[in-house]
């Protein structure tokens, strides 16, 4: 058993200056318990597409893809 | 002095947040703003970031479910003392029953992102960007065979 005990005293700020919260992230004055935050960004090398500008190609299964209302069954898949 | 001995052995279980004031210039893109309690909060966002020489209407759609990133699991955490079965109990002791600010100035909140004056039990956010830059090359290559 590990007991965490937390003693808060008296708090109080003068004042805040943020320029930005970015995604999902937070700022919060109170209490809390539990709290996750992911972030995933991704830009590798690999993702400069040089080369003619053809169209992306649909997924594989595209046409089984929930909230994509772009996507067409008539376009190979 | 004995009064200041006795309201530090004060318990709230319940804190307040106090603020004078709270100025924000832009909370965009699913960003949320609350001033009082919250009991769970889950914020979710998915975003490509395709820069195009050409335009978008007629270089195609781009779609989440081409891209791992938009659907793998979240990290696991280890925690070997969690899983051996050992319970952590937490106790919190709150001498003052305030948080107070004075005041909190914003210049933007992004995407999916959460201001909140007042408790919160629960937050999970999660954000996915996959970032592309597709233009064409300047000097084409001849076909193989030439």
């Amino acid at each position: 058993m590990i007991v965490f005990k937390v003693i808060n005293h008296a708090l109080s700020v003068g004042q805040i200056e943020l320029l930005g919260i970015s995604s999902a992230s937070m700022l919060q004055v109170g209490d809390t318990d539990h709290v996750s935050l992911y972030s995933m960004f991704d830009t590798p090398p690999e993702s400069v597409i040089v080369g003619p500008l053809a169209p992306f190609p649909s997924p594989d299964n595209a046409g089984d893809m929930l909230g994509e209302s772009t996507v067409s069954d008539d376009d190979g898949s | 002095m004995m009064a200041a001995n006795e309201s530090s052995d004060l318990n709230f279980p319940i804190r307040t947040a106090n603020v004078g004031a709270i100025c924000i210039i832009s909370a965009a893109k699913s960003a949320s703003v609350q001033l009082g309690d919250r009991g769970e909060t889950k914020a979710k966002l998915r975003a490509i970031a395709l820069q195009r020489q050409e335009d978008h209407t007629t270089a195609g759609d781009v779609f989440f479910e081409s891209y791992p990133i938009f659907y793998r699991p979240f990290p696991v955490l280890n925690d070997p003392v969690d899983d051996n079965g050992a319970v952590i109990q937490l106790d919190r002791v709150n001498g003052s029953p305030n948080i107070t600010v004075g005041c909190i100035r914003v210049t933007a909140a992004g995407s999916a992102a959460s201001i909140l004056a007042g408790n919160g039990m629960h937050l999970t956010a999660d954000s996915r960007i996959k970032h592309i830059r597709q233009y064409p090359r300047l000097h084409p290559t001849p076909p193989a065979g030439c």
